[in-house]
């Protein structure tokens, strides 16, 4: 669930407002390999730091912009240390 | 082209690297990206683990390891492949990751998904370069096959007792691109369904 039953969701979208990232949160038109994981018992959110970014996928001229690349890796070195910084949950053992 | 290259963030580098090794349906070139993967593991002194799901299909995992072992672990997921190319509609070799004047690097798989792949490291060896530790262990896995439904892949490697042994408690994996401002996160996504429709003449 996207909403603060889900403490990984609650901390994903946390340090998205810390960034002033604005984040929406959908269900994927398609199918990859998270719902193995979910499947698994394991919660995932599926997320490509791409905005001002044509879908592209799988087209010709698929492109990145490097600047949009390089702002993924600061948005990654915010949610990491968030993310793996969870305490302990209530199921967890 | 070169000369574009200079002075160009390394990350970016490592980024145009990976695009240019062909690990493109329906025969990927999976060998040279694990190698890639052992060296970058060796580059940040990652832990690195090879767990072949099926003949010539190995999940590579770039391990960091948290200061609480009994928490359950933070999984950040990448596909390895892409899908191919129709090489007539493009106007750069898809494998060559040509970047023009304004940073626009072109090539399959610049989206889908080795960006992510190689963000989640570059974010990993900032960090540890800032001296950075945390309590949960972050695993990087990066899987074949996503590209032809993950049953040579992620199916595999979820029923494998080196999965277990991550005791993965959230993950990320990849998302889609936004053309707005706004990025979108995705909490779901469709059952697959396949179809296979028989006709018969007459």
């Amino acid at each position: 669930a996207v909403d603060d039953s889900n403490p990984w969701w609650t901390e994903f979208s946390r340090v998205c407002r810390e960034m002033n990232l604005s984040i929406k949160p959908e269900i994927f038109s398609a199918a990859t390999d998270s719902r193995f994981l979910r499947a698994a018992g394991v919660p995932a959110l599926g997320f490509s730091p791409m905005n001002r970014t044509p879908v592209l996928l799988h087209d010709h001229n698929e492109f990145l912009n490097e600047a949009v690349f390089l702002r993924g890796i600061d948005i990654y070195a915010r949610l990491l240390p968030a993310l793996a910084s969870m305490p302990a949950l209530h199921n967890e053992c | 082209r070169r000369q574009l290259s200079e002075g160009e963030h390394p990350g970016v580098t490592l980024f145009r690297q990976y695009l240019r090794i062909r690990t493109v349906q329906p025969e990927p070139k999976y060998d040279e990206a694990v190698l890639f993967l052992e060296k970058i593991a060796k580059d940040l002194g990652l832990e690195c683990q090879k767990v072949e799901v099926a003949p010539g299909r190995v999940v590579t995992i770039l391990t960091w390891q948290g200061t609480d072992p009994s928490l359950r672990s933070l999984v950040l997921n990448s596909h390895t492949d892409v899908v191919p190319v129709f090489e007539e509609h493009w106007n750069h070799d898809p494998f060559e990751a040509f970047k023009d004047t304004q940073g626009n690097i072109y090539a399959r798989g610049a989206q889908d998904m080795k960006c992510v792949g190689i963000q989640y490291l570059e974010a990993v060896r900032r960090l540890k370069a800032e001296g950075k530790c945390f309590p949960r262990t972050i695993h990087l896995t990066f899987v074949p096959d996503e590209e032809t439904g993950g049953h040579q892949g992620m199916e595999l490697f979820v029923k494998r007792p080196e999965f277990q042994a991550l005791r993965a408690g959230f993950a990320l994996d990849e998302g889609l691109a936004s053309p707005t401002e706004t990025f979108t996160v995705f909490y779901s996504e469709r059952s697959p369904w396949w179809l296979h429709v028989t006709s018969s003449g007459n």
